[in-house]
């Protein structure tokens, strides 16, 4: 007996030893911080990861154009579906707890913090590439920034940006949640700041080609959108002027026919920078919101107003891109499933540069009737042989519309949006066209301060 | 009675005094204390010697025996009676109930234990009391019947998830379900694809019993994962003696226990062309009578929808009204069960071996489950000292699945579409949109498929060796095996089908989860008065779970369902995940003198989802008893029978997070087919289980000869460290992170009573009543956070110090301004003002979703060869929100159908309403406060089963033992004050331990009608 119970416990505790191995358990899907952040292949990976943020559709994968159109609807389109959230958008009537509001939030700081873990990982990164990692990584954090600002403050133009309050910076990554973590918000002077450090830094280390990614001349184009928030034509004609002239050089062109340049499924010659979509990563949401069930989106939630065909000179073909589906008119630009959304065209940069040109009095590049005309040339509309600086900025509203550009320029330029019924006017400076802080943001963080009119 | 006890007396009176033995023919009827009732089946055994007799059907025995022998009558559940023959030849006796509260077996873990000698909480239930009640799953058949376990099932959804409660609430964060053990092995309960219930792989007939640990003292001997309460699950083993067969067929038919009411078509126009002419009276144009104004003006937006919608016919002739909410029932619905069992044995090997097939047709369309099941249990003594055996269970469940309640294709959301929406156009086709308001998911009836199949193997072997008649050591083996499938097909009219020719995704789970138990237990009496009871061992482990789903779309037709046949594969994965448990335990039984009682145990849990720093815990609890009844001056009072005091206290764990928590991770994303990392948790190194510190105090009485018995339990659950999602600045890139953090308590306590009201020979009458009270509060969370605030726009659950979890918080409605219509708010907590600005009312706590008691009363009649028995079920205090309120009670904010009782919208200056005016677009009121928000209470009749046997005369010619034909009829009556589907309702894809009381489109119960019969031969 003895025997038997001495063998049952020598055999029991080498079962129980090799147990106690087994509460030492690693994961399969994720891996530790500390490795992800080893080596060079891994760095570069998490730089992947930092551009599936900014591709979330809380971003650039559609909220950010379709909040751009909802602010600016002026009569033009109208908010039908039943998302409230859009809608609030839409009314410039939005609810602190509106549930976009706080995606896009939450998702471009995410990006942010992504691109800061980057940033502060450079040294294991291949000397060769090291560049152009952080001018990618620079770039998505001052996009990042300049799309918060954009939506979370005042106008650069309204009042006086040093004092107007902007969105928090944050320029290190977290590793744990301590008292840094609870910030309070900058500037809008000191984000624009901060923008503009980034993507001017971020040029000059960018090679001008880089697949679909960052490269020189898409950061040239987003730098040119920035200078012409802060009004500084000239410094938006050089950088779009670089933008065209780095772009065409390595194969850009406009599309010939305007509806061609649309519901491409990589990047057209046009292209200077779009979020590429497929079937394996397949959402859009300006596809979802503006397209219909035939093609795989939702009921057709924005439907297109008579006022705005009243925006376009007869004979433009542009006119093309409305059909009737649904019961009401739409735009083709979005039309189909599984398509890039496009974020910064080179028709845009000719646009920008006409206008800085003009307002400067300068010919950069090329003169201002010329890349207009080059714009019209090409939607059948007959070349202009005088300009002014409001058919510039028309030309640019119907060469972009539904592209999500319009609420910014109405506010840089010091315009207004109709309210959907007319009656009223909101201002380029209205606070009901500014975003409130996420209520969730402002529960989790009471260092923040609201923005006026959406209660404490 | 009395002649009863003058019979008893006569014996012992001739106790002794006769002196003369010979042998004789003794003779006489047994019959039961409890209905007056001969009982068959006794045996008569002359006390010394193994010569005896059995009664008859009758009651009647009949033995030979001498003068000065003494004949011991015993029955099971009755005590024992002992009578000297003397100079009698007819001795009839009524056997006494074993007196019911201290002599019933309770399982524990790790052994079993008398009722009378148990020092903490255990709520027990015979499997037989809830045979054949017509439920997918064992859970909802425990509803109402065990005191302080609170159950309630999301929807009338078929297979999907049911929620309990073991004494509350103990986590934010983490698991709140019970631990579940079959025969031993802790089995898989959570985990499954999408809502999918794993224990409805369960055919409750092959339970014995079941046993909820409820106090410290019962649950610490499953330390870190027994804070939520334990329930032990035993299945029927066979007996001695003839193998006895059962054949049982059940057959019912099901509706919902309830629908609403919509707007029919006159109604929804009048409604949607006054929301739309609202808004232009107030932009200034009066479309109706300027027609000048018409052109552009929001009525002419609504009329032009009306015409959509409408589809081919004319809404102004009111040429189609559809009952959509009609379209979403299935009026075939009902249950199917055939069950089959023997069982069994000789003095060495005894069996069990069962099947069974459930199928249930659900009351929703597109929604069934079937169970086909199998078990054999086999126990064998291979000699004196050693004795194995095997539990084996396999089943198949088959489950035709609905989509998540927030989803346009469940059913529910039908009613959205708008009545003057023909269903068909003129094809012969469904109406998709445009026409349809939204997607008609009709289309998903034809046109997809949706099955999820799970295969289940949960088996287990066992040896027990007997080294002595005290010493013992039992090994157990477990293996749990779940198989899931689900195959989904949308075809190409569907609204997931749609654009690319069909899409379908095939998705496979298996947890194989392994569990051994190795444990001695030893058993002696000292000096005839110390009992002491010692069980001591170790269990492991582990839990693997694989999963792997693949999807695509572009099929060549409808037909062609399986990804065989798509063109295009759009995406898959494989996961892989587990974790382990070591643990040591050791728990000790003591007893003195038959009425003084004692409990210590404790456990040593090791885990790998708890981190580096603390990879074990110890959990410690200890228990008092004290038998008052048997001291002395209460032993023999038949007033006060039953009398015992009780006292626990100890520390519980609750490890239900995730398996790698603790770590610091990077994730994989991937942009544009490149692959890439971002950061997905913040690590935390010192993560450990949540701590349950429960105090329990109780007193068992029983009171005239316990004819009625009853508990009373009072206990205070103390639960520190909160596995908390700690909301973070999202300015850090992270959302939340996981600490222990925070404390909440439940305190509560618990009623039982049990009464034999009538126990009449024809009539007999027995009533079980139990009613919970349980008070959660949270009372800390992460240092200077005093709120976790609403995470949804949609809906209101909160977390609130000094609250209750999951609390509702928003502004409070404050009904409809009478000069204007606008909907309005309270501006402040004390109510004194109010606003028409949403964004300007005061949030506070305005509802919770908590019930402030709940219970039972079950009653259970004989009378002749009748048997009759209901349950009422009833939940009180607890308050609902109606997530769907803000579109279909939303007085015309859109074009979904509204509840009927929107037409009480405001419409004229002065009218005094809480429907503000009709606004197409502007949200009067929509948006989520307490307008949606209703008290949930509800009573409820759960079960009523009259039954009748066939006599035993009858049987008798048929050869067979017994025949009984039965009525069950489930959730018959529902007495609530909810104006929605259904007051037991919990939305599916929100569900969650904050999330709770919300209705969101969620499916009625099922109210069922059925008709059985079970024979024994």
């Amino acid at each position: 007996m003895k025997k038997y119970i001495i063998i049952a416990i020598l055999g029991l505790s080498t079962v129980f030893s090799s147990c106690n191995d087994e509460l030492f358990l690693t994961p399969f899907q994720s891996i530790d911080q500390s490795i992800a952040l080893s080596n060079d292949a891994n760095v570069k990976s998490v730089l992947i990861g930092a551009y599936s943020e900014t591709r979330s559709v809380a971003l650039y994968g559609g909220r950010l154009q379709l909040y751009a159109e909802m602010l600016g609807a002026n009569g033009e389109v109208r908010w039908e579906g039943t998302f409230n959230q859009p809608r609030e958008i839409f009314n410039k009537s939005i609810f602190v707890n509106n549930s976009f509001v706080e995606g896009t939030w939450a998702a471009a700081y995410r990006a942010i913090n992504v691109a800061n873990n980057v940033l502060g990982a450079l040294d294991v990164v291949n000397e060769d590439d090291r560049n152009r990692v952080r001018g990618e990584a620079l770039f998505l954090r001052g996009s990042m920034y300049f799309e918060l600002i954009k939506l979370y403050g005042l106008p650069f133009v309204a009042g006086n940006p040093s004092t107007n309050l902007g969105v928090p910076l944050i320029l290190a990554p977290t590793r744990e949640i301590n008292d840094d973590s609870f910030v309070s918000r900058n500037t809008v002077q000191e984000i624009y700041n901060q923008i503009l450090s980034d993507l001017t830094e971020a040029e000059s280390l960018l090679p001008p080609s880089n697949s679909f990614l960052a490269n020189s001349y898409v950061t040239a184009g987003q730098l040119s959108r920035v200078y012409l928030q802060l009004e500084r034509f000239g410094d938006a004609r050089d950088a779009a002027n670089r933008a065209i002239t780095l772009a065409t050089g390595t194969g850009k062109s406009l599309i010939p026919v305007f509806m061609e340049a649309f519901n491409t499924e990589s990047n057209s010659a046009e292209d200077l920078y779009a979020i590429q979509v497929n079937t394996q990563d397949p959402a859009n949401d300006m596809f979802l919101f503006y397209s219909l069930p035939e093609f795989g989106a939702r009921g057709g939630d924005v439907a297109i107003l008579a006022n705005h065909l009243e925006q376009y000179e007869p004979g433009d073909f542009r006119l093309s891109q409305f059909y009737t589906g649904a019961g009401e008119l739409r735009t083709a630009k979005w039309r189909d499933q599984f398509r890039n959304v496009k974020v910064i065209r080179l028709a845009e940069m000719y646009l920008t540069r006409a206008e800085a040109n003009f307002r400067e009095s300068t010919a950069i590049g090329d003169t201002p009737l010329n890349d207009i005309n080059r714009i019209r040339a090409r939607v059948n509309l007959p070349a202009k042989t005088t300009l002014t600086l409001a058919e510039i900025l028309q030309e640019r509203k119907v060469e972009l519309a539904h592209e999500g550009h319009i609420i910014h320029d109405v506010k840089r330029t010091r315009g207004s949006i109709n309210d959907n019924t007319g009656d009223l006017v909101f201002p380029f400076d209205s606070p009901r066209m500014v975003f409130p802080i996420p209520q969730r943001e402002m529960d989790a963080n009471p260092n923040l301060v609201q923005n006026p009119g959406y209660g404490n | 009675m009395t002649k009863n006890l003058l019979s008893v007396f006569l014996c012992f009176f001739l106790l002794g005094s006769i002196a003369n033995a010979q042998t004789k023919t003794v003779t006489g009827t047994v019959i039961s204390i409890e209905d007056n009732l001969p009982l068959p089946g006794v045996n008569v055994i002359i006390k010394g010697t193994t010569s005896g007799a059995v009664t008859n059907l009758d009651g009647n025995y009949s033995i030979q025996a001498e003068s000065n022998q003494t004949l011991v009558y015993s029955f099971v559940g009755f005590e024992s009676h002992e009578a000297l023959i003397g100079n009698r030849s007819v001795i009839d006796v009524t056997l006494q109930l074993d007196a019911k509260t201290l002599g019933e077996v309770v399982v524990t873990g790790f052994g079993t234990i008398t009722k009378g000698d148990l020092t903490g909480n255990i709520a027990s239930i015979k499997g037989a009391e809830i045979a054949n009640i017509p439920v997918p799953n064992f859970q909802e058949a425990l509803q109402g019947r065990l005191a302080g376990v609170f159950v309630e099932s999301s929807s009338g959804k078929l297979g999907e998830g049911v929620k309990i409660r073991v004494r509350g609430t103990t986590s934010i964060s983490g698991g709140n379900d019970p631990l579940y053990i079959i025969d031993g092995l802790p089995i898989t309960s959570g985990g499954a694809i999408g809502q999918f219930n794993p224990l409805a792989d369960i055919n409750f007939n092959d339970i014995e019993s079941f046993e909820v640990l409820k106090d410290a003292s019962a649950a610490a001997i499953y330390g870190a994962r027994a804070a939520n309460g334990v329930v032990l699950i035993t299945t029927k083993s066979g007996a001695r003696g003839k193998t006895k067969f059962n054949v049982g067929i059940q057959r019912g038919v099901s509706s919902p226990t309830r629908k609403r009411e919509f707007l029919n078509a006159p109604e929804f126009v009048e409604l949607m062309r006054e929301a739309g002419y609202n808004n232009d009276l107030r932009n200034g144009f009066d479309p109706i009578n300027n027609p000048d104004d018409f052109a552009g003006s929001d009525l002419q937006f609504v009329e032009s929808r009306l015409n959509r919608y409408s589809g081919w016919s004319d809404w102004r002739t009111l040429e189609t009204d559809t009952d959509w909410q009609e379209q979403a029932f299935n009026p075939d619905a009902g249950v199917t069960n055939v069950n089959f069992s023997a069982s069994g044995g000789d003095e060495k090997t005894k069996f069990y071996f069962s099947t069974a097939y459930d199928k249930q047709d659900g009351i929703m369309i597109r929604n069934d489950f079937e169970r086909i099941s199998v078990r054999m249990n086999l126990d064998h003594q291979v000699n004196e000292r050693f004795t194995l055996g095997a539990n084996l269970g396999i089943s198949r469940t088959r489950n035709n699945r609905l989509a998540d309640d927030n989803q346009f294709n469940n059913p529910i959301q039908l009613v959205a579409l708008a009545p003057i929406t023909p269903i068909r156009d003129l094809d012969g086709q469904l109406y998709d949109r445009p026409t349809a308001t939204y997607y008609n998911n009709l289309i998903d009836s034809e046109n997809a498929q949706w099955l999820n199949t799970s295969f289940r193997n949960i088996s287990n072997i066992y040896g027990e060796y007997r080294f002595t008649d005290k010493l013992r050591f039992r090994s157990e083996f477990g293996v749990d095996v779940m198989n899931q499938n689900e195959e989904q097909f949308f075809g190409s009219r569907t609204n997931l089908g749609l654009s690319t020719n069909g899409f379908a995704r095939s998705r496979w789970l298996r947890i194989f989860n392994y569990n051994t138990n190795n444990y001695f237990t030893y058993i002696n009496t000292f000096a005839e008065k110390h009992n002491l009871e010692v069980v001591g061992g170790m269990q492991f482990q582990k839990s693997e779970d694989n999963f792997t789903s693949v999807e695509g779309q572009e099929f060549p037709l409808d037909e062609l369902r399986t990804l065989a046949s798509a063109a295009e594969i759009t995406g898959g994965t494989s996961t892989f995940t587990n974790f382990t448990f070591l643990s040591y335990f050791a728990r000790a039984n003591y007893r003195f003198a038959g009425k003084y009682l004692a409990t210590i145990s404790g456990r040593v849990d090791g885990s790998s989802r708890f981190g580096d720093n603390n990879k074990y815990g110890f959990f410690p609890a200890a228990s008092v008893g004290w038998i008052v009844s048997e001291e002395s001056f209460l032993k023999g009072n038949d007033a006060l029978s039953l009398l015992k005091l009780r006292a626990s206290y100890g520390l519980t764990g609750n490890a239900e997070i995730g398996n790698f928590d603790h770590l610091g991770l990077y994730g994989p994303v991937s942009y544009a087919l490149l692959p890439g990392l971002r950061p997905t948790q913040i690590p935390n190194p010192n993560l450990n289980w949540e701590k349950t510190a429960q105090f329990n105090v109780g007193v068992e009485f029983g009171i005239f000869r316990d004819r009625i018995t009853g508990e009373i339990d009072y206990y205070n659950k103390d639960t520190r460290d909160l596995l908390l999602n700690v909301p973070v600045p999202a300015t850090s890139g992270f959302a939340v992170q996981r600490q222990n953090i925070g404390r909440m308590q439940n305190y509560g306590f618990e009623l039982i009573l049990n009464g034999a009201i009538v126990t009449k020979q024809d009539f007999s009458w027995n009533a079980t009543f139990n009613l919970a009270r349980n008070v959660n509060t949270v009372k800390e969370l992460a240092p200077g956070q005093t709120s976790i605030p609403p995470s949804s726009s949609r809906f209101l659950n909160g977390i609130f110090i000094d609250e209750p979890i999951g609390v509702f918080y928003g502004p409070k409605y404050a009904g409809v301004d009478p000069a204007n219509g606008d909907a309005l708010y309270y501006l402040n907590e004390e109510l004194t003002e109010t606003t028409n600005n949403f964004n300007d009312a005061a949030r506070m706590v305005v509802g919770d979703p908590n019930p402030r008691f709940f219970g039972g009363i079950t009653n259970n009649f004989t009378f002749g060869n009748f048997d009759a028995s209901f349950l009422f079920q009833g939940v009180f205090g607890n308050d609902i929100f109606d997530g769907g309120g803000g579109f279909f009670a939303a007085n015309g904010d859109w074009f979904d159908n509204s509840t009927r009782d929107q037409l009480a919208r405001w419409q004229n200056p002065g009218d005094i309403t809480m429907i503000p005016q009709a606004r197409l677009g502007e949200c009067n009121g929509c948006q989520a406060s307490s307008r949606y928000l209703s008290d949930g209470s509800y009573v409820r009749l759960r079960t009523l089963t009259i039954g009748y046997t066939l006599p035993s005369t009858l049987l008798n010619k048929m050869k067979i033992s017994t025949a009984r034909f039965y009525f069950t009829g489930q959730n018959l009556l529902t007495f609530t004050k909810y104006a929605g589907w259904d007051p037991e309702v919990n939305a599916d894809y929100l569900a969650s331990n904050v999330f709770q009381g919300n209705d969101f489109y969620s499916a009625p119960q099922a109210r069922i009608f059925s008709l059985g019969l079970n024979v024994g031969f």
